[in-house]
Formats: C-alpha cells, structure tokens, sequence
C-alpha cells in the first residue's frame, strides 16, 4: 500500500503561513465547458504542494497562467506577492518552471540547451548547474532527439532548479524517470523545502506526490476539489486489500460490513474495498485461514470518486 | 534584443543558409558560364511580352539581360524569400508549435524581446544569402565575359536583402500574431507570389499599372538593380515595411495565449 505520510528524507519544511502563491476566482475559458473556473488557492512560503487531477482538469492551465504564458479570463493571481501579469517578468526571473511534455531544441545537445538558458535566465551559478547534471546523471553531449523522455525530463529538471529560485512550478516533474532518478528527486525537493523554497508540482498520480507534498489541491474539471493534507485525503479515500484464502470465501461477509463499500470474490480471492480503518475487515478474514494478504495501490480516480459523491459539481 | 536567442536561433538556421549559399554560388557560376554558349541565340528569341515580363523583362542577348531574367528575377529572390520565410516561421510559430516557447518565455525575457531576437538571426540568414548573390553574380558575370560593375551587382544583392527582410518580416508578423507557422508561411509565400505576379502583369494593363506599387518586386527590383544601382525609395520602402511588420510582431505576440 502506498504509504500515508512523507518520505522521511523530506524532514519537517520550515512552512510559513505567508502565501507565496495565491489565486482568487481565478478562471481561463476555452468554451464548450473547458478550462479553469474560479480558482481559490494559496500554497505558503516553504511548502511542497500536490496539484492534483485527471487529464484536462486544469492543472497546466493553472500552471501557465502563474508564469503568463496564458492569461485569466478572470479573477487574478500573486506569485511571491506580484502580478502574474503585471509583475510577470520579475516572477519569471524568481521562480523555476517545468512544463509538462518537456519540449526542447531536438538537434542541439543538452549542453549546449542548458548554455542557452542559463545565459538567456543571467546569474546562473555554474557549480549549482554541473552538480544537478551530475545528481540526475544528464547526458549532456547527445543530441535531444536522441534522448529518452527520462533523459530529457532530467535536463528539464536541471534547468529548472539551476538558478536556485524562491519557487518552483514543476508540471509532472518525475513523467519518465526511472526510480533512483526519481529518488534523487525527492531528495532535491526535501533539501529545497528544507530552505523555505516553495514548490508546486502537478501530477495526475497521486503515489507520485503524496511522498513529498505537504498538502495537495484536487481539481476536476476545472474547479477545485479538495485542498487537504495527503493524511487527511487518504483517511476519506478508498483503500482494496486482496485477501486470498485456503478455500473459497463469500463476499457478501465483507459487503455487509460499514466500511466497505465494494467486496468481490473469485474463487479463493476476495478483493474489499473499504474506507478509513482496516480493523474489521481484517478480523473477518482472520476467521478463515489466510494465506496471504495484498495490498492494491489506491488510484486517484477512487479519491475523486468519494468527493465526486460529497461534492456534486 | 536577447543575444543568447540571437545566437541560438541563428545556430539552427546557419547551417541551411549556408548550404543554399553555396548551391546559389554554383547555380550563378553555371549560368555565366553558360552565357557564352547560348546568349547570342536565345536573345534572338520574339518572347511574348507579359512571358517576358515574369522573367524581368530582359534583353537575353545581353549579359545584364541574362542575369536580371536567370538570377534576379526567379532564382535570387525564391531561394532569399523560401529560406527568410520558412525561417521566420520556424523559430517563432514552430517553436511554438512544438512546445519549446513554454519553457523559453518562462524564463525572465520579454516577448518582444525574443522576437527581435529572432528577427535579427533571420536577417543575417538573408544578409548571407544576399553576400552568397553578390559573389556568385561576380564569379558568374566573370565566366561570361564580363560585362556588370561589381557595384551594381552589389546593388542587386542590397535589394535583393531588403527584399529579403520584407518577407520574412510579414512572416513573423503572423507567426508571432497567430502563432500558426503554416498560415505564416503561406501569408508571406501568397504575398511574395501574387507581387511577383502584379510586378509583372500589371505594367501591360495600362488601368492597373499602379497595382505594382503594391508589389515587394517593385521595390526590389523595379529599377533594375543590375543597370541603375541602388534604388534608395525602394531600399526605404522595403526597410520601413520591415520595422513596421517587427513592430507588429512584437506587440502581436505580446498580447495573446501562448499555443500548445
């Protein structure tokens, strides 16, 4: 089962109660239903905060509209306490963006990319630029059409995080790495929270997120779900164990129980669905013989299923 | 202007213009070398009038008449305008198109700015292929006897740059407006082709002479370059067409979402 609170590498983040990041009723349209609508947000100054949702629930659209890439429809936005379209260029230089499907130069080599931004972004210190290369390992010296998406993404990363900025807006920052990258990642994030730097990161999964954020936001279609600690989410959401017996079990034991909300069985297997504590379901088994017990990974969607419930939109 | 995308925009578009200038060098090389052989010939041709013309409306039996109707009525400004265009279209509307834009203009350089900047590379783009026109016009004129002051052939590549600008101008004018590289390539490619077509025809139509004055061609090449030198209305009307399109360029782009 994923785990339930943050990785221990992140520590406890010096989180402030001064917002670095706020919308209000802030909207963007793009007709037939599509967009943002009225977003209320504040992350606060040391704070890894989850921006969660399924494809097309308004996460990058939120994303651009922090660096005014796109602008509001309506409502408004302050990142480090200035107009994201006022004040865009001064949020820009202080904050690290990745975007989500990282694009760049496909026939330059990375080097010559992070040459290229480094001197496009100005005061970019050298030594902090070569030790992220060497911490995600980026291949430097081969054309980016000839990079895997994770070898791309960890040139996004880089560029990102080389100027050290106040605030970083990561756009499904780990889409492709592999594990020990991703590792190095949560550590580089803990070490940026742990110096009161804000990040905000979005990814449609939430096993991705829930190990480094503080809090997280949950968006569908367009508007806002849920903001709550991921604790607090996972004590609402959905749980499954897979629970395999010596000899067939009926279901219906486990349905009949509050907690759950779904049990099904096949053959010796019975899979329960269940929300909150796993006591009872757990002591109705132990009157079988069990031979092994599962834990099955939440998903996301089943979270947004039980605020779909209690939140109608 | 951004120099960092300055340099990098001309990175991607130096090795092409490189290549073209030097296929352009050897194209001009072979026409004055063939001149010798089929000049006296071909300049004994009766060449309707409006075939004449499209092709410059020059004599082939002079070496002037030759290169006016091979090199600066067809070939300078095709290859000028193809790579100024598409060019234009691909560092501003397909870098766009291809997601690279979002993480450039997240970083702290002002629209307008990266713009210019790539504006400037593809001026140096056209300003290599200009100076790639005037050598191969001095080697080309050479093989075939003679005949052109280097001055006016300098003339010729000066226009023939101005002309150069103008298009790919209008090209980041839409591209940086729209933010579509297709409809920017075509826009400017239908403009240089209808004034390509109005420099030529409209002069036999004595109700619509004045279309002309609404051809880039005009300006380019109306005065024949290769005989009169430079042409200073044309050279300001084309370089004010040009500022007044960047400007519209920078202030198209910043004003709208960005795509993709």
């Amino acid at each position: 089962m994923a785990k339930s609170t943050r990785d221990s590498s992140v520590g406890t983040p010096p989180v402030s109660a001064t917002p670095v990041i706020e919308t209000s009723g802030l909207s963007k349209h793009y007709g037939s239903g599509r967009g943002l609508f009225g977003l209320d947000l504040e992350v606060r100054a040391g704070e890894v905060f989850g921006f969660l949702g399924p494809n097309g629930a308004g996460k990058s659209t939120t994303l651009r509209l922090l660096l005014d890439l796109i602008r509001p429809t309506a409502g408004a936005a302050r990142v480090l306490g200035l107009d994201t379209v006022r004040d865009s260029l001064e949020i820009r230089r202080r904050v690290g963006f990745l975007p989500g499907d990282l694009a760049l130069y496909p026939t330059l080599t990375g080097r010559v990319v992070l040459d290229y931004l480094a001197d496009l972004r100005g005061g970019v210190d050298r030594r902090v630029r070569d030790s992220l290369v060497e911490r995600f390992d980026a291949e430097l010296d081969r054309p980016v059409r000839e990079l895997s998406t994770g070898n791309r993404q960890k040139l996004g990363l880089v560029q990102a995080f080389m100027h050290e900025p106040e605030v970083l807006i990561l756009d499904e920052p780990i889409a492709g790495l592999d594990p020990l990258v991703q590792k190095s990642f949560h550590t580089l994030l803990a070490e940026v929270s742990a110096q009161g730097r804000t990040v905000l990161l979005s990814s449609h999964t939430l096993s991705e997120v829930e190990r480094v954020t503080n809090r997280l936001a949950i968006l569908r279609r367009g508007r806002l779900v849920v903001v709550d600690s991921v604790e607090n989410l996972r004590r609402v959401a959905v749980q499954r164990l897979e629970i395999e017996f010596a000899a067939p079990v009926a279901a219906d034991k486990f349905g009949a129980l509050p907690e759950v909300t779904e049990a099904r069985a096949d053959d010796r297997t019975v899979t329960v669905s269940f929300q909150g504590s796993a006591d009872k379901v757990v002591k109705e088994a132990a009157k079988h013989e069990v031979l092994a017990i599962r834990p099955r990974e939440d998903e996301l969607e089943e979270i947004f299923l039980r605020y779909y419930q209690e939140q109608p939109l | 202007m951004s120099w960092a995308t300055a340099k990098i925009a001309l990175r991607l578009r130096l090795p092409a213009a490189l290549s073209a200038a030097v296929g352009l060098i050897a194209v001009m090389a072979a026409v004055g070398a063939l001149f010798p052989a089929v000049g006296h010939t071909i300049g004994k041709l009766n060449v309707p009038r409006s075939v004449s013309n499209l092709l410059g409306g020059g004599d082939y039996g002079t070496i002037t008449g030759w290169f006016r109707s091979e090199i600066a009525s067809i070939y300078g400004p095709l290859v000028i305008g193809a790579l100024a265009i598409t060019g234009a279209a691909a560092t501003t509307a397909g870098e766009e198109e291809d997601r690279i834009l979002a993480l450039v203009l997240s970083y702290p350089a002002r629209r307008s700015r990266l713009v210019i900047a790539k504006a400037a590379a593809i001026g140096v783009v056209v300003v290599t292929i200009a100076a790639a026109t005037w050598v191969g016009l001095i080697i080309g004129v050479a093989l075939a006897g003679g005949g052109i002051t280097i001055a006016h052939m300098a003339a010729l590549a000066i226009q023939l740059a101005f002309f150069g600008c103008a298009t790919g101008a209008l090209a980041i004018a839409v591209a940086a407006s729209t933010g579509r590289r297709s409809l920017a390539t075509g826009v400017a490619a239908g403009v240089g082709i209808v004034g390509w077509l109005i420099n030529s025809f409209a002069p036999l139509v004595g109700a619509l002479t004045w279309l002309k004055y609404l051809s880039p061609f005009y300006y380019y090449a109306g005065h024949d370059p290769l005989t009169q030198g430079v042409n200073a209305a044309g050279v300001i009307v084309l370089g004010a067409v040009t500022v007044v399109l960047l400007i519209a360029a920078a202030a198209g782009i910043g004003r709208r979402d960005l795509r993709g």
